[in-house]
């Protein structure tokens, strides 16, 4: 405060103090970063190489490929890996689809539409435990709710485990998870439906557009780039997520809801065996990484518009 | 001015406190009750009592990752100071080096004498060394419907055929819907019902985990169990995922007619059920029977920072009386003999149950696999077998690929 010189100018013209300024703050943010995601990243991609078995802690031998190598030969990877991708293409855009209709209904104009609003958010903001719990009670095969609406109705002969056949159990949760994410894209959506200007369906309405396509023409063309962003976020976010499976069935019954994130947790975790869970962590890293780069390119320009 | 002399007030007091901090030494000691309102407060407050300068930090961890959290906290650098262990994982635990001997402190010990004959010699490591307490245990034996069996005029089954057409009788359509209301039997096939399976196929002859699982006899166990799901419909259709809350629960609601489980939970059977529930040992299969030691035990890590603390924390546990208000929260037998001499707790016909269990009563094979056998490689086989993705051969093969490495 008592110092009055004028701070030195840099090549730009711009003050030292005002150069530096932006990376002094920005640093606290970056060095917790690096500590608490880069440097465990780099853990892992270096355990990976190992044989680390959790009980044997004087036993860390190089291994090389080793470990990739046998998750490439693995009969479980390839189920796990199948699993992740039906897993991910029906969950996000069951989740969309009942988001985006959602959203349309909640921008209508009705009574008690803030309440209904404020109601649609909460299977979002349930704690995903509490969310399987209540669903593996759900799809009980004595007591559950889904057996005995699912019998009343006819459609089927005696009640089904949902959770305990092969064919049903992945089906049985990703009915769970789309019912937990679709409010993400409810409010998303609603968000940018609010953004399109009113004129512009009046425009179209003057100039005798049909409901669809007004749809199609304004309503699309304005959420697009919320509807891509979403979809980019929520991938990510499924793909990782396997808290509601590992709760409702462990992954079973056998491997039938094994999916790679849970694998790689059953082999470090349950199994102690940090050196093969960390290659098939890294494995789906790389795997996913096609996603995160689409995502982080549309925020790089998204920034710098 | 004010500040200081505040500041100064608050050090010393600060000072003060880490020196009579430092006078006690602190027992973390790690345990799994079910019940979260247990007797273990109690217990503490009267150790605590008879031994000032020692306090107990006794923290009841989930047991269905009780294990999981044990050995990251080892590695970890965290571990408590005295745990409740089973014998499948003391294998590992000596492996990473983390538990103490206790050998020596157990002779010098008035209690030793106290214990009942034998579990010393059971728990005892394979490397010769004694690394257990034993502070309670259970024998696997099966509860049966008394009033189902009654009913229809039928015996208790003593043998795997026998078992076989009675579970089959009580399968049946009470409500005339067509669709049977009550199974015959409560398998369980999620994590931990091991011990079903391995009643039905480890009694067998020349059968047991470390050889003879791919022979005639060890595949015939596995297709039995295989069958009495598949064929005959004898367990409910949520047996491969079903777990302990999902056994007993339809065993009191009515809707399995028999079921495989300790002692622990006979009170609560009973409560439900009174008069109607009884128990015997487990069918003989094949030749044998087998059924499962349920031990628990309490140990020292080897990280411990005062293991003289430790260990009188720890056979405070079990001796007398102190050991029988243990067990009462636990609902498993008592391991000091004058314990198990007064004790009420159960029915007496549960009590002959496991009595007349124990001559049969084996633990799992004392090896560092096993932990695997139990959390993963049996759960996910049982499970793929009784859905048909395997047979019951391949069930076996899997197995005994675990135990050959």
């Amino acid at each position: 405060m008592t110092d009055t010189t004028v701070p030195d100018a840099g090549p730009t013209g711009r003050p030292l103090g005002r150069r530096v300024l932006p990376y002094a703050m920005l640093s606290p943010a970056v060095l917790v970063t690096l500590a608490i995601v880069f440097f465990p990243m780099l853990q892992t991609a270096w355990m990976s190489l190992h044989d680390y078995v959790l009980f044997r802690p004087h036993r860390f031998e190089f291994l090389g490929l080793d470990n990739y190598r046998k998750a490439l030969a693995d009969e479980v990877f390839w189920i796990s890996l199948r699993h992740t991708a039906i897993w991910i293409g029906i969950t996000v855009p069951a989740q969309l689809l009942l988001g985006l209709a959602t959203a349309l209904l909640l921008n209508q104009d009705f009574p008690w539409r803030p309440l209904a609003r404020a109601l649609i958010i909460i299977p979002w903001a349930l704690p995903s435990v509490v969310i399987a719990l209540m669903w593996v009670w759900i799809y009980d095969s004595n007591y559950g709710l889904m057996n005995d609406f699912l019998l009343r109705l006819g459609l089927i002969e005696q009640a089904m485990p949902w959770l305990a056949r092969p064919d049903t159990a992945l089906g049985a949760i990703i009915l769970t998870l789309t019912w937990q994410g679709f409010p993400f894209f409810a409010v998303m959506i609603l968000a940018g439906l609010q953004s399109i200007p009113r004129s512009y369906y009046e425009a179209a309405a003057i100039d005798g557009a049909s409901a669809w396509r007004q749809f199609w023409h304004i309503t699309l063309p304005g959420i697009s780039s919320v509807l891509v962003t979403a979809v980019l976020l929520r991938m990510i976010w499924v793909a990782n997520s396997f808290d509601v499976i590992f709760v409702m069935t462990g992954g079973g019954p056998g491997y039938s809801t094994y999916t790679l994130p849970l694998y790689a947790f059953i082999k470090a975790r349950t199994n102690l065996d940090f050196g093969y869970g960390s290659a098939l962590a890294v494995l789906f890293t790389l795997l996913l990484m096609g996603v995160v780069l689409i995502y982080l390119r549309r925020t790089g320009k998204a920034v710098s518009r | 001015m004010k500040i200081l002399r505040k500041l100064a007030v608050a050090a010393s007091a600060l000072t003060l406190m880490a020196s009579l901090a430092h006078a006690d030494s602190t027992v973390r000691f790690w345990y799994h009750f079910d019940n979260a309102d247990n007797p273990m407060d109690a217990l503490v407050a009267e150790f605590e009592a008879q031994n000032p300068g020692i306090k107990v930090q006794a923290e009841n961890i989930p047991w269905n990752s009780y294990y999981d959290n044990l050995y990251t906290a080892i590695v970890g650098g965290n571990a408590p100071d005295a745990a409740m262990v089973k014998m499948f994982a003391q294998p590992r635990l000596v492996e990473m080096g983390a538990l103490e001997p206790i050998g020596a402190q157990i002779d010098a010990w008035d209690g030793k004498d106290r214990l009942e004959d034998n579990l010393l010699d059971l728990t005892r490591a394979a490397d010769g060394n004694t690394y257990y307490l034993p502070v309670q245990y259970v024998v696997l034996y099966l509860y049966y419907r008394q009033d189902m069996l009654d009913e229809l005029g039928l015996q208790v089954p003593a043998t795997c055929d026998e078992f076989r057409s009675v579970a089959k009788a009580l399968t049946r359509d009470t409500d005339g819907d067509g669709r049977p209301d009550v199974y015959g039997f409560g398998f369980r096939g999620g994590k931990g019902g091991h011990d079903h399976w391995a009643s039905f196929v480890l009694g067998r002859e020349g059968v047991d985990l470390q050889q003879g699982l791919t022979s005639e006899a060890g595949i015939a166990g596995s297709q039995y169990v295989v069958d009495l799901f598949r064929e005959d419909g004898i367990f409910p259709p949520s047996a491969p995922n079903d777990g302990f809350q999902e056994i007993l629960g339809a065993f009191k609601a009515g809707k399995t007619a028999m079921t495989i489980h300790h002692i622990g939970s006979a009170n609560g059977l009973v409560e439900v059920l009174g008069d109607k529930v009884s128990a015997a040992p487990v069918p003989e299969c094949g030749g044998g029977r087998w059924t499962a030691f349920g031990d628990e035990s309490t140990a020292i890590l080897s990280s411990a920072s005062d293991k003289e603390a430790a260990w009188k924390w720890i056979s405070f546990l079990s001796s007398p009386v102190n050991n029988a208000r243990f067990n009462e929260a636990t609902g498993q037998l008592p391991v000091v003999r004058s314990d198990a001499e007064r004790w009420s707790l159960h029915p007496r016909r549960f009590v002959k149950a496991t009595v007349d269990s124990l001559p049969h009563a084996h633990l799992l094979p004392n090896v560092s696999q096993t932990s695997d056998f139990v959390n993963t490689v049996w759960p996910v086989n049982m499970q793929r077998a009784l859905t048909g993705e395997i047979s019951a051969k391949e069930m076996n093969e899997k197995i005994a690929e675990l135990y050959a490495n």
